[in-house]
């Protein structure tokens, strides 16, 4: 297996840990947000779902355009670390810009259905 | 296996994955969305369904066309067979664009979806008043 399989295999698992992590976090608050907001029990599960895509999907496009070039034959322990953080970098820089766009887009739905509530 | 078959296997099986992340997407959004567009729309939500199908897909498809061997015209044919791992990197850089695509088209339809749900509210609520 050549270094740049393993960094890449290594980041892969990482960013998916990473998302599945931002996404259990996240997830009960959301949906007894989306819950209270809604009212309607397959909007909160579109929401919840859309929001597992956006976050898998960003960090695995982060880690597939991430090049791994940097890294040589015989390259010490640490260097396959900094690749790795390397690519953690896009993965972690993806998914804070698309929790805000879905944070702001949660207030504009909360804004919507709440002003006559 | 030459560079030319890696360039065609590779290419057909990346349309095939991109397509496939489209799919998934669609399979994934496609029973909430169904049941909102039900509740909004009803007799009338079949283009709705429908619209999320093919604009999932149509975003994969793109962000997979979106990525170009020659550079637009700017790198021959030679020059890109000539180097695997070039190859290699346009594969990767084809699904990426198919996910953040989708992505794009899945927050698009959040937005739809918010509409939908501000319509459905506010039809709820002029109902007990007639």
């Amino acid at each position: 297996m050549s270094p740049h399989s393993i960094t890449f295999l290594a980041s892969f698992i990482v960013a998916l840990v990473v998302a599945g992590l931002v996404d259990r976090l996240l997830r009960p608050s959301l949906r007894g947000l989306l819950e209270e907001i809604t009212g309607l029990p397959a909007a909160t599960d579109f929401y919840l779902r859309a929001f597992a895509i956006v976050v898998i999907f960003v960090a695995l496009a982060a880690i597939l355009g991430t090049g791994h070039g940097d890294i040589k034959e015989g390259a010490h322990f640490m260097e396959y670390v900094w690749s790795v953080a390397g690519s953690m970098q896009d993965v972690f820089q993806n998914l804070l810009i698309v929790l805000l766009v879905y944070v702001t887009l949660i207030t504009v739905l909360m804004a919507a259905l709440r002003r006559e509530h | 296996m030459t560079n030319e078959r890696y360039l065609i296997v590779s290419y057909f099986v990346s349309a095939l994955g991109s397509l496939g992340l489209g799919v998934a997407a669609y399979r994934v959004l496609r029973a909430p969305f169904a049941a909102i567009a039900d509740a909004v729309a009803g007799s009338r939500s079949a283009i709705l369904k429908r619209a999320l199908r093919v604009s999932t897909i149509m975003a994969a498809v793109l962000g997979f066309l979106s990525v170009s061997y020659t550079q637009h015209g700017c790198v021959s044919y030679e020059n890109v067979v000539k180097d695997r791992g070039y190859l290699v990197q346009l594969n990767r850089e084809q699904l990426q664009s198919a996910g953040n695509w989708i992505v794009y088209a899945v927050f698009a339809w959040c937005v739809i979806v918010l509409i939908c749900l501000a319509v459905w509210r506010s039809h709820q609520e002029q109902s007990p008043r007639e």
